[in-house]
Parts: structure tokens; C-alpha cells; sequence
């Protein structure tokens, strides 16, 4: 292990780092734009300037370590080459942060603050360029704020491979393109690029003039989308930040989906079904218990269920694999015992979607089925045709499936036109407004937390099962 | 170990009050003559068509000398075709020490100078403090206060939110200095 000298002080460093991962490993902090850490070097943005002693200032991110080798990372020489650079990057960058949704969170932003500082030093006119070209219909390019640091060309190129991006001409008039055969428009990751983008080049159309990134806060989460279980990053509006005027219904609405970067699971990426988790939460909830479609209180609806279950000869349960762990061991420990228990699919593959890949997609598009099947075995899905009482939890029950005499309990979050079929109907929480934990396919456990309170006249399903067992009143 | 014995400290003189004043009710009849004296004089006056105290009845009467640089009511400045000056950028909203401020931002593509405007901008003076920090903050020269105060008072709270249309039109401002470039060209890059 060669030993390095940083700003004096030694630092274990491994033979294959650079002297920027170093660095950053250990704390020190060098600017960077188009280094990545998943992805290839580039060194094109310039502004990681490291100096070794004795032998002058070049790219930190660039820079094999040497045994012995003496760098310094805030020597007067390397300040006034970050100034030069930030002078030169901002050259053509119309600064327009008053309109630029990456404002708050901008690297550049951040860098000009801390490292520049002072205004433009050229007197010509900026070179316009295109504002809001459609890369994708989920993604706008901004050529003008964009700095050419090439991470979306790479991240296409490395880790997604469709090649959908690359840069067209050269010099100051250079832009990024799509390809033409449509293969960016078809990445299943190309929102990744957004969140990798150092600057306001890349926006999400979904996010677009939305909400400044200061109002929000994010909640750890759980992608549902598939088996994988991303961890996600939920963003909603802060607490402080409540509208009282404007549409109220944006203060418990996802404000975006962004990756909640760990090394267990999904890296630094999520696939663009995970940013859509908004189109699967925010359908029109059910609000109300319903006994054979009639409106009734949870309570009274807990009781008729109750009644149902006890007077059952033959009872079985369809058991959600969008429950969490929680929920599923609770249903075990309560109901376990009186029901013929079985793991449904909640959603099935929609028609073209990205059934699996290499990267991340899998192809059972619920969360949590390792342990459903776990704790209630792996038998299919399908209703004996002697049951007399079916308990359906969450989505996804063919209704023409249930024998024609059995008694339906159905526990739902969302407005579906079998909620009125339903002996009883109990609607309950979804993941945004609970917290608990998936098993992914890998046998990782991850945790959610709620990011919203439970809706009103809403059940929640773990403390339900308790009271559908006739322990609690 | 001896202990100094507790001693409380003093901080106040003591008072120079004499009988007379001590004996308290006196004092008070006196006071009440006074306070009582002012209020039959104005209501004299006014029961005799004259003008008593000098406060104002506000919201009927509104004083005509406010000083120029005084933070009342704001406005919303227009471009030149009349639509709002105002980017969306919400630092007015963020920099309210009232958080009175709320605009929701919408886009425009078919106008590159001006891509984002506020669909809507709304003040709720029941919360503003008339702090001015809003005006400070904008970098637009968007939202101005001037000195007039009018149509404030509610008997409702929600009828106080001031609205994007309201706040644009009633004391239309468009001397704004902002130029407006012609649109790029459509095919990318290019200097201009």
C-alpha cells in the first residue's frame, strides 16, 4: 500500500486510485464536475487541479498515486487555476438560476461561491444556443447552461449502453444530441442522467418549473416498481414550506423520485419506472369502508369482516407481495392460523415494459414476494374452487376467479371498480404514508419511512389484522 | 468552611413616591380625569360635526402625506405586452420572513426570453409584515411596494390573499429596464 502525502499529512492509498479518490476517501474535499465515481475519466472539465510538489498542477481525477508523492489540494497555485477554469466554464453559462430548476443543488453554483467568486471577466457577448431541446419526452437539454463535462455521454455509453448521447461538432458551439435511432428515447435509465448532470443542463420534464429544490426534503424509500427494492429518495414539500393558497394537494404529492445512493443494491441509479412511482401512489385513493358497496365506518366494516371470518368453513387468503415485511409477519401472527394463505402478484408487467435487464430491472414487478413466499410458501396463486370466504389484500385479484359463492374481504388503497363488489371493503395505507421494510431478490432488507400522514379514513393494514382476528375491540 | 451569608442584590432605586401618591386612589381618579377629559372633548367634537382625535379612520380615511419611500401596498410590474415581469424564482417567497408569498411557476416555450412566469402569485397581507425584504430580494424588478395602502382591511381571512391579476393591475407599472432578445436560432448553437 503506497503511502501518499496530502497538504503534509499521510494517507494509506491504494496502487489502482487516483490521488482524487484519495482525497475524497479521505475527506478532502477537490472540485470536480466531470468525474464520476462509477463512471470512465474524462478530464475535460479541469477544475480538480491537484499540485504535486516539484513537479507542477494537473488533474487530481487523472493522477495515478505514487508512493511517497507530495500533493497539495489548496496551494495558491492551484486556487488561482480554479479560478481561471470557473472564469472559463461560465464563459457562455447564461446564469440564469433565477429560472434553472438545478438551482439550490447546482455543483456549479456551489463552486462559483466557493471558489470564483467574482464576475465575469469577459466583456463579449455569450454564444446563445438552444434552450429546451427535447433529448427524450421525460428530458429538456438546455445547450446554453451546459458545460460539456461529456457524464451523460459516458453514462450512456458505460453503464445504461444504449449510446443514445453523444456530442455533435465542436468548440464553443458543441452541443449534446441524441442519437438518431431513437435509442435514448428507449433508455429505461435515462432520467439518471438529471441527477448526474453537475449543472441545469438536463431537466426532468416531470419536475419542470415544479417546486425550488429548497422547499422539498426527502424521504428514504423503497422502489416497489420490481423485485430489485432501489432505495429511493422520496422528494416532498418541507413542513415549512406548506402551500395555504395554491393547490393544497402539492403539499402531500411526490415532488420527484431520485436514487438513495448506496452500494448494496442499486448504486447511484434507479431505472425511470422508479421516478414514475408518482403515477402508481397518486391514483384517486378509496377513502371509505364500504359493506357490499354501501358506505360504513372502518370500525363496523372490522366487525362484519370479523363476523365473516369466524363463520368461514374454507377461508382463503390472497396475501399482498406489496406488504412489508411488518405487515406480511403481522398477517402471519394474526390471521395465519385461519386462513389457507396465498402469495399473489400484485401488478403484472405492463405491456412494454422492460421485463429484466443486466443493470437492475427484474422481471416480478412487486417488492416484497421473497418474503411473502417466504412466510406462506410458494404455491400459485389460484382460489380452490370449495372457498366460501376469500380475503383479497391489495391489488391485482381477477374477481372472476372467486368461486360464485364465496364472501369477498378486500383490503385496497386505490378507487377500483371491485371495491363495491366486495362483501367489505377496508381501504388501507400505501407506502408513502407508512414505513416498514422489503426483502429484495438478493436477500436485502431496506427500509421506507413515511413521507406523508396517513390519509383520513384510512386503515393501517398491520394494526388490522390484529382487530380482523378479534383481539383488539 | 464559612459561607458568606446570602445577600440579594439590589438592582433598582428605591421609590421617591410621596403620601399623596402612595395613597393610589387619588392618583387614579386623577389619571381617570385626564383620559376622561380628552375623551368628552372629541366626542363634543364630533357629536358637533368636528374632527376630535387625530387618528384616522382607517379604512375610510387614508392619509394623503405618506412618505414616497413608504412599504405599502406591492405591485407586480408588466413587460411591455402587459404580462408579468415576475421569472417565478421565488426568492421573494423565500426571503418573506412571514412566508406569505406563494406563486406557482409555469412555462412558456414559445417565449425564450421569458420562459417562466407565475401563472399564479398570491400575497396574504393578514401574514405580511411590510418588511420590503420581498422588493430587495427580487432580481427582476418585479414586485415593488408603494407608498399607498389601499383596500387592506378584511373581515375574512381568506378574502386578504391578493391574487397574480389583482396585484398586476391595480396600479399598472412597465418601466422596466429588462431587454427582450430576439429567439435563437432553432438548429443549436451558433454566436449571435
Amino acid at each position: 500500500m503506497p503511502e501518499i502525502f496530502i497538504n503534509g499529512q499521510p494517507y494509506e492509498a491504494d496502487p489502482d486510485q487516483t490521488v482524487l479518490q484519495v482525497a475524497l476517501a479521505n475527506g478532502i474535499y477537490v472540485p470536480y464536475f466531470c468525474w464520476h465515481p462509477q463512471l470512465s475519466v474524462a478530464g475535460n472539465c479541469r477544475i480538480c487541479m491537484i499540485e504535486e510538489e516539484g513537479r507542477g498542477v494537473d488533474i487530481g481525477c487523472n493522477m495515478p498515486v505514487k508512493a511517497g508523492m507530495r500533493v497539495l489540494t489548496e496551494s495558491e497555485e492551484v486556487r488561482s487555476h480554479r479560478k481561471a477554469i470557473l472564469q472559463f466554464i461560465t464563459l457562455n453559462h447564461p446564469v440564469d438560476c433565477g429560472i434553472c430548476d438545478k438551482a439550490g443543488e447546482c455543483v456549479l453554483q456551489d463552486y462559483h461561491y466557493e471558489y470564483n467568486g467574482s464576475p465575469s471577466m469577459s466583456g463579449d457577448p455569450k454564444v446563445r444556443s438552444t434552450k429546451f431541446y427535447d433529448l427524450s419526452d421525460r428530458i429538456v437539454l438546455d445547450n446554453e447552461r451546459c458545460i460539456l463535462c461529456s457524464r451523460c455521454v459516458r453514462f450512456t455509453h458505460e453503464i445504461s449502453k444504449s449510446h443514445g448521447l453523444g456530442i455533435e461538432q465542436r468548440a464553443d458551439v458543441s452541443l449534446v444530441r441524441p442519437s438518431t435511432d431513437g435509442s435514448f428515447r428507449d433508455d429505461p435509465y435515462s432520467d439518471n442522467v438529471v441527477d448526474i448532470c453537475p449543472v441545469g443542463a438536463l431537466l426532468s420534464r416531470s419536475f419542470f418549473y415544479k417546486a425550488r429544490v429548497w422547499y422539498l426534503t426527502k424521504t428514504p424509500s423503497v422502489c416497489p416498481g420490481c423485485e430489485r427494492g432501489c432505495r429511493i429518495d422520496i422528494w416532498h414539500r418541507k413542513p415549512e414550506w406548506q402551500v395555504q393558497s395554491l393547490d393544497t394537494g402539492e403539499n402531500t404529492a411526490i415532488a420527484r423520485i431520485t436514487p438513495h445512493e448506496n452500494s448494496e443494491v442499486n448504486g447511484p441509479w434507479i431505472c425511470n419506472k422508479g421516478r414514475d412511482l408518482a403515477r402508481i401512489f397518486e391514483r384517486r385513493r378509496a377513502d371509505g369502508a364500504m359493506l357490499k358497496g354501501k358506505p360504513a365506518s372502518v370500525a363496523e366494516a372490522a366487525t362484519e369482516a370479523r363476523r365473516l371470518i369466524k363463520a368461514a368453513a374454507r377461508p382463503v387468503a390472497l396475501v399482498s407481495s406489496w406488504g412489508s415485511n411488518e405487515e406480511l409477519e403481522a398477517f402471519r401472527a394474526s390471521l395465519g392460523s385461519m386462513f389457507t394463505a396465498l402469495v399473489k402478484p400484485d401488478h403484472l408487467p405492463a405491456a412494454g415494459e422492460v421485463l429484466e435487464d443486466d443493470l437492475l430491472i427484474r422481471p416480478d414487478k412487486n417488492p416484497n414476494t421473497g418474503k411473502a413466499r417466504e412466510l406462506f410458501g410458494t404455491a400459485p396463486a389460484v382460489i380452490p374452487a370449495d372457498a366460501d370466504l376469500v380475503l383479497v389484500w391489495g391489488e391485482g385479484c381477477d374477481f372472476s376467479k372467486i368461486p360464485a359463492g364465496a364472501r369477498i374481504i378486500l383490503l385496497g388503497s386505490w378507487l377500483a371498480p371491485e371495491n363495491g363488489h366486495a362483501d367489505v371493503f377496508i381501504p388501507v395505507s400505501i407506502q408513502t404514508e407508512r414505513s416498514g421494510h422489503y426483502t429484495n431478490c438478493q436477500g436485502v432488507v431496506s427500509g421506507f419511512e413515511a413521507c406523508f400522514p396517513r390519509a383520513p379514513g384510512v386503515a393501517d393494514a398491520e394494526a388490522l389484522f390484529a382487530q380482523l382476528a378479534g383481539a383488539a375491540p | 468552611m464559612s459561607r458568606k451569608p446570602y445577600q440579594r442584590r439590589v438592582y433598582w432605586n428605591e421609590s421617591t413616591m410621596s403620601w399623596w401618591e402612595r395613597f393610589y386612589l387619588l392618583e387614579i381618579l386623577r389619571g381617570l380625569s385626564i383620559t376622561g377629559g380628552v375623551f368628552l372633548r372629541n366626542m363634543g367634537r364630533w357629536i358637533t360635526g368636528r374632527k376630535g382625535a387625530l387618528t384616522t379612520y382607517y379604512p375610510e380615511q387614508t392619509r394623503s402625506d405618506y412618505a414616497a419611500h413608504n412599504r405599502g401596498k406591492h405591485i407586480l410590474t408588466q413587460r411591455p405586452d402587459g404580462r408579468p415581469q415576475c421569472i417565478a424564482c421565488n426568492m421573494c417567497a423565500t426571503v418573506c420572513p412571514a412566508q406569505c408569498i406563494e406563486i406557482e411557476a409555469a412555462f412558456d416555450p414559445d417565449d425564450p426570453a421569458h420562459p417562466k412566469h407565475p401563472s399564479r402569485f398570491e400575497i396574504d397581507y393578514s401574514r405580511c409584515v411590510f418588511c420590503g425584504f420581498c422588493v430587495e430580494a427580487c432580481p427582476e424588478d418585479a414586485i415593488r411596494m408603494v407608498k399607498e395602502v389601499p383596500d387592506l382591511p378584511s373581515g375574512d381571512r381568506d378574502d386578504m390573499w391578493f391574487r397574480r391579476d389583482d396585484l398586476l393591475g391595480w396600479m399598472p407599472r412597465s418601466d422596466v429596464a429588462k431587454s427582450y432578445p430576439p429567439k435563437p436560432d432553432a438548429t443549436g448553437g451558433g454566436r449571435p
